[in-house]
C-alpha cells in the first residue's frame, strides 16, 4: 500500500505580516515557518495507517517551496514519514491553488497511491481548494473535513465535520483523497531521536519545471491589512482601572449589569 | 559546529513548541508546588531531552555543543527548573564517564542516562569545599577490591531524584591539593548512601537540591570513573569547562524570556497617557538588556565552536559563565524595574524569574571564582 | 451578468443562510438563477429560474453526483459566477465544479472590490482581493458576510436530475454530543480561548459566567485540547449565538469563531495582542492578561 500526505510551510501565525514589495504577499523576511497546523493532523493520521499496516506499506511526504520547506519535510519524516518528495520552488506563494493541486497531481498521477492525506486547508491562503482539486485531477474519490478516520481493506470510513457540531459520516472506495480538520487525531511531537534518525531518511527533489504544465486561472492583485472598522474601543492600562472603565460601559450600553 | 543546520532546526522548532505548549503553561504551578508533574518529565523523557549530550553510540543525539547550546536556548525560555531536571543527565551528572568512564561504565549507565532512565548527579562541594573544591575532605579508603567512602556532599542538585552519584573523594591523603582525588560512581540503594533533606531555597522551586552523606559506604573499585585512582579533580575541572558554558546559555535563554516578558509589558501598560515603553529611561533598560543578551549569546555560540574544535575554553567559559550569568542577574533586575510594583508580584513570572537567575552567579563556580580562572589562565600564558 | 446560486436545503427548508447567496448577487450586480435539492411541495419565493432536483433522489450529499448537477444547471444556464456558500456543502463541492469547468475558485468572499473579491488570510489577520482571470469563476462565500435577502416571487422551475457512479457513499449523520447547555438560549456568554493557556485556568472563565449568570462558551482550539467540553463550542462548528452580552476572553478570533458570535448584542473582547482579529467585532476591546483582569472584573460583580 502506497500513502502520500502532502504539507505547506506556512509563517508561525502569531507572526506579524506586512505586504511584501510586489503588494500581492506578504514580506517572508523574519518569519519563522511551521508545518501548517491542519497537515500535522494529516501527517498524524497518515502516520498512524502507517503504524496500523505495517511492512509493505509506504509513505511518503511531498511539500513545495524553497529551501526552507525541507524542515517541514524533516519535521514530516521524523513524526514516521518513509520518505520526502520535495517540489523545488522558489515561486510556490505566487501559485494559485489550480496550479499547486496541477503539481501534485503530477507527481502522483503515476506513482499508484492508494490514499492521500492533506490539511483541510492552508493557515496562511485558506483556500480549501488543492486537497480536492488533487483528487478531481487524479479521478479519486475525496471527502474534506475529516474528524474521524478509519480505514480497513480497499475502505476509508470518513467523519465529515459538518455545522453545528453534527458529522456526516462516508465511505470511500481507494484510490482516495482526504483533507484533515483540526481535532482530528492529536498530532505527536517529533521526539529529538527522530529528527536525527530522518537524516537518513531519502528526500527527493524536482524542480517544479518538471511538474507545473498549467496556466494559473486567478490572481491575487492585493494584500492587505483589513480596513479597521470605527465604533470600537480599546481600553489599555492598568487591571484596576479597566475593570472599573469596562464597567462603566457596560451599566450604560447594556441591561445585563443591574 | 552545527552539523545539519535544517536537522537542528526541526529540533529548535519542536523544543519552542514544547517549551510554549507543555512547560510555561505549568511553571508556575510547579513553583508552587515545589514540584514538577510526572506527566511533564515523562513527556520531556519521551522527547529525547536528557540524551542531548550522550554520544550517538551510547543512544544519545551526540550533539556538539553548539547543537546542544542551540536548543538549551530554546529549554530555558522556559523556568529554568525544566533545565534543571535534565541538567545533570546532559551535563555534570553524566559527562564524567563521557570523558572518562571505561567502555563498561559507557555502557552501563550513558544509554539510561540519556533515556532519562535514570538521573545522574555531580556531588562535589562539601560543607568546607565550596569554591575550594580541591580542599575536600570526603575520604575513600581501599579495602581489598572495595573503597570505602566516608563524607557530606553539600547543595547536590538532583539529588533526591537521582539514581547514580558522581562522588569526588579523596583517595591519596598524603596529597593534599587535586592529585590526591578520584571520581566514583555510586549507586542509590548503597548502603551507607543516605540523603538529607530537602534545601528551602530562594528560588528554583521545583528543584530540589540536598545533602548526601556516605557513611562507610562500600563500593567496588570498578566504581572509579577510569578505573584509575588521581585523575577525578582533572574531570571535574574538564566537566565544568563544558558545563559552565551550558550554564552561561541557561542565562541567556532566560534572560530571552526576562526580557521578552518586560517588553511585553512595557508596550502594554500606559502611564501619563503613553506606552512606558515610549520613554526613554525605559528604552535604556529594555536597550542595555538587549545588547548585553547580544554580547552573552555571542560569547556563548563562540566558546561552543571553539570547543567543537576540540579547542581548550577554560579562559572562554569561564568568561562566558561569568559574564552572562551577572548579565541575567542585570536583565532580571530591570524587569522587575520596568514593570513597577507589578515586577515584585507574584502573579508576574518576573518577579519569580528574578529569584531563580540569582543562583546562576553561585553554582558551577561562583563568579569570584570564573575572574580566578580567567586571570591565572592569562597569567599563566605571560610568565 | 448572471450567477447561478446553490442553495442548502434541509429538511423540507430552504436554509436561512442560502438567502445571503442573493445578497451577494445583488452586490454582484448579477441577475440569479437558483439550484437547490428539495421538493415541489415546499418552493422557496424567489422570481427567477429554480433548477430543482428531488431531494428523494439526490438529498443525502454525495459530491459526484450534486457535481454533476450543477454541471448540468450551468451548461442550461451559461452563468458568469456559480456561487456557494462556503459551508462544509460549499467548500467541498465548489473545487469539484471549478476543477471540472477549469475556472478559478475564489473561496471565501467576504466582500467585493474594484474587479475582484476580498478574502481573508494567514488566520484572519489579513486580506487579500483575488481576481479571477478565467470568463467564469466559482465563489465561496463566508456565512454572515453579506446580508440575507429575500427575493420574493415564485420560481420558474426546471427539473434536473443525474445519476454517476461514485466511490464515495453516504451512511449516515452522527448526531451532536448531547448538549448540557443550549449557547443559543443565553442572554450572557463568557467564552475562553487559547489565551486562557491551560485547562486549569478554565475555572476563572467560568466564575465571570457565574457571576453574571451567563453560560461558558469556547473557541474551537479549546475544545479541541479537550479543556472545555464541545456543547460549549462557540463557532461555525460549534453554537451559533446572538446573546446580550458576549465576552470573548483570549479568543484571537478565527474566522469561523466570528461567523458563531459576530451577530452579539454587545461585545467585549479581552485579549493582549491589540491586532487580534477578535477587535473587529468588538464593541470594547480591552487590552490586557486575560487571567489579572478576568478575575479582578468577576470580584466587582
Amino acid at each position: 500500500m502506497k500513502i502520500l500526505v502532502c504539507i505547506k510551510q506556512v509563517p508561525d501565525m502569531e507572526s506579524r505580516f506586512k505586504p511584501a514589495a510586489s503588494g500581492v504577499w506578504y514580506d517572508e523576511s523574519d518569519l519563522a515557518w511551521r508545518m501548517n497546523e491542519y497537515d500535522e493532523y494529516a501527517v498524524e493520521q497518515a502516520v498512524q495507517l502507517r503504524e496500523q499496516l505495517g511492512e509493505g506499506c509506504e509513505l511518503t511526504v511531498l511539500s513545495i517551496g524553497p529551501d526552507r520547506v525541507g524542515e517541514a519535510i524533516k519535521k514530516a519524516l521524523a513524526m514516521g514519514c518513509d520518505r520526502g518528495v520535495h517540489v523545488q520552488d522558489d515561486a510556490a506563494a505566487t501559485k494559485d491553488p489550480w496550479q499547486i493541486a496541477a503539481i501534485i497531481a503530477a507527481y502522483a498521477k503515476d506513482q499508484g497511491y492508494d490514499l492521500i492525506f492533506t490539511g483541510m486547508q492552508s493557515q496562511d491562503r485558506g483556500s480549501a481548494q488543492v486537497g480536492v482539486t488533487v483528487a478531481e485531477d487524479l479521478g479519486y474519490a475525496c471527502a474534506t473535513t475529516l474528524v474521524g478516520f478509519a480505514y480497513d481493506n480497499g475502505t476509508v470510513t470518513a467523519k465529515r465535520e459538518l455545522e453545528g457540531g453534527i458529522k456526516g459520516v462516508v465511505k470511500l472506495t481507494t484510490p482516495a483523497l482526504v483533507t484533515c480538520q483540526l481535532g482530528l487525531n492529536v498530532p505527536r511531537y517529533p521526539t529529538l531521536p527522530n529528527i536525527m534518525k530522518a537524516k537518513k531518511k531519502e528526500i527527493q527533489s524536482i524542480p517544479v519545471s518538471e511538474l507545473l504544465k498549467e496556466e494559473p486561472l486567478a490572481a491575487t492583485v492585493s494584500f492587505h491589512p483589513p480596513a479597521k472598522k470605527g465604533g470600537g474601543i480599546v481600553l489599555e492600562g492598568e487591571v484596576g482601572a479597566l475593570v472599573d472603565q469596562l464597567m462603566g460601559i457596560l451599566k450604560e450600553k447594556t441591561t445585563v449589569l443591574r | 559546529m552545527i552539523k545539519d543546520e535544517s536537522t537542528l532546526n526541526v529540533m529548535i522548532e519542536t523544543v519552542q513548541k514544547f517549551v510554549k505548549e507543555r512547560l510555561i503553561p505549568f511553571e508556575e504551578q510547579c513553583s508552587e508546588n515545589d514540584e514538577i508533574p510526572h506527566e511533564i518529565i515523562d513527556e520531556m523523557r519521551e522527547l529525547g531531552l536528557f540524551g542531548l549530550s550522550i554520544p550517538e553510540e551510547y543512544d544519545g543525539l551526540g550533539l556538539t555543543l553548539e547543537e546542544e547550546i542551540s536548543v538549551v536556548l530554546e529549554l530555558c525560555q522556559a523556568s529554568p527548573i525544566f533545565r534543571s531536571v535534565i541538567g545533570t543527565n546532559v551535563g555534570i551528572g553524566a559527562l564524567g564517564i563521557v570523558i572518562d568512564g571505561t567502555e563498561e561504565q559507557k555502557k552501563k549507565y550513558l544509554p539510561k542516562l540519556a533515556a532519562g532512565e535514570i538521573i545522574g548527579s555531580f556531588a562535589l562541594t562539601e560543607p568546607d569545599a565550596g569554591s575550594d573544591a580541591a580542599s575536600l575532605r570526603t575520604s575513600a579508603v581501599k579495602d581489598g577490591d572495595h573503597y570505602v567512602l566516608n563524607g557530606t556532599k553539600r547543595f547536590i542538585t538532583n539529588a533526591p531524584e537521582a539514581s547514580v552519584f558522581t562522588v569526588f573523594a579523596r583517595t591519596n591523603p598524603e596529597i593534599k591539593g587535586a592529585g590526591g582525588i578520584s571520581a566514583f560512581l555510586v549507586e542509590k540503594g548503597t548502603p551507607g548512601l543516605s540523603l538529607g533533606k530537602n534545601e528551602k531555597k530562594m528560588g528554583q522551586w521545583g528543584g530540589h537540591v540536598c545533602d548526601v552523606i556516605l557513611d562507610n559506604c562500600r563500593v567496588p573499585a570498578s566504581a572509579i570513573i577510569g578505573e584509575k585512582e588521581g585523575v577525578g579533580f582533572k574531570t571535574a575541572m574538564r566537566v565544568l569547562d563544558k558545563s559552565r558554558t551550558h550554564i552561561a546559555a541557561v542565562c541567556v535563554g532566560a534572560a530571552t524570556r526576562i526580557l521578552d516578558e518586560a517588553l511585553k509589558y512595557a508596550v502594554e501598560r500606559k502611564q501619563f497617557n503613553k506606552p512606558i515603553a515610549e520613554f526613554q529611561l525605559i528604552q535604556a533598560m529594555l536597550a542595555d538588556s538587549k545588547s548585553e543578551i547580544y554580547a552573552a549569546r555571542s560569547m556563548v555560540l563562540e566558546t561552543a565552536r571553539k570547543y567543537d574544535l576540540k579547542k581548550n575554553i577554560s579562559t572562554e567559559s569561564s568568561c562566558s559563565k561569568l559574564f552572562a550569568s551577572e548579565m541575567v542577574c542585570r536583565v532580571a533586575d530591570r524587569a522587575v524595574q520596568i514593570l513597577g510594583g507589578s515586577g515584585y508580584i507574584r502573579d508576574y513570572a518576573v518577579e519569580r524569574f528574578y529569584r531563580d537567575v540569582r543562583l546562576f552567579r553561585l553554582y558551577e563556580g561562583t563568579s569570584q571564582i570564573q575572574q580566578l580562572i580567567i586571570a591565572r589562565n592569562m597569567i599563566k600564558e605571560v610568565s | 451578468m448572471k450567477a447561478l446560486l446553490i442553495g442548502e436545503y434541509r429538511e423540507g427548508k430552504l436554509l436561512e443562510s442560502s438567502y445571503e447567496l442573493f445578497g451577494f448577487a445583488q452586490q454582484l450586480g448579477a441577475e440569479t438563477a437558483l439550484l437547490l435539492v428539495g421538493s415541489d411541495s415546499q418552493l422557496p419565493a424567489f422570481g427567477g429560474t429554480l433548477y430543482l432536483a428531488d431531494a428523494n433522489q439526490c438529498g443525502e450529499y454525495n459530491p459526484d453526483l450534486h457535481k454533476q448537477l450543477v454541471l448540468d444547471a450551468v451548461q442550461k444556464e451559461n452563468p458568469d459566477y456559480v456561487v456557494f456558500l462556503h459551508s462544509s456543502y460549499g467548500w467541498d463541492l465548489a473545487p469539484r465544479v471549478a476543477a471540472k469547468l477549469k475556472v478559478a475558485q475564489v473561496s471565501e468572499a467576504i466582500g467585493l472590490t474594484d474587479g475582484g473579491f476580498e478574502v481573508g488570510c494567514c488566520n484572519a489577520k489579513m486580506r487579500r482581493t483575488v481576481k479571477p482571470t478565467t470568463a467564469k469563476a466559482v465563489i465561496t462565500i463566508q456565512a454572515g458576510a453579506f446580508p440575507g435577502l429575500q427575493p420574493g416571487g415564485t420560481p420558474q422551475v426546471q427539473k434536473i436530475t443525474a445519476s454517476v457512479e461514485s466511490n464515495v457513499s453516504f451512511s449516515g449523520y452522527e448526531p451532536a454530543e448531547a448538549k448540557d447547555v443550549d449557547l443559543t438560549r443565553a442572554e450572557v456568554i463568557v467564552t475562553a480561548g487559547r489565551g486562557v493557556g491551560k485547562k486549569e485556568n478554565v475555572p476563572v472563565i467560568a466564575a465571570l459566567a457565574k457571576a453574571l449568570g451567563g453560560e461558558l462558551g469556547a473557541s474551537r482550539p479549546v475544545v479541541d485540547a479537550g479543556w472545555v467540553e464541545h456543547s460549549h463550542q462557540v463557532g461555525t462548528t460549534g453554537q451559533t449565538v446572538s446573546p446580550k452580552l458576549y465576552i470573548a476572553c483570549g479568543v484571537s478570533g478565527a474566522i469561523q469563531h466570528l461567523a458563531g458570535m459576530k451577530k452579539s448584542d454587545f461585545i467585549v473582547a479581552i485579549n493582549k495582542d491589540k491586532d487580534a482579529p477578535i477587535g473587529e467585532v468588538a464593541d470594547v476591546l480591552v487590552v490586557a492578561d486575560v487571567l489579572q483582569f478576568v478575575p479582578a472584573l468577576t470580584a466587582k460583580m
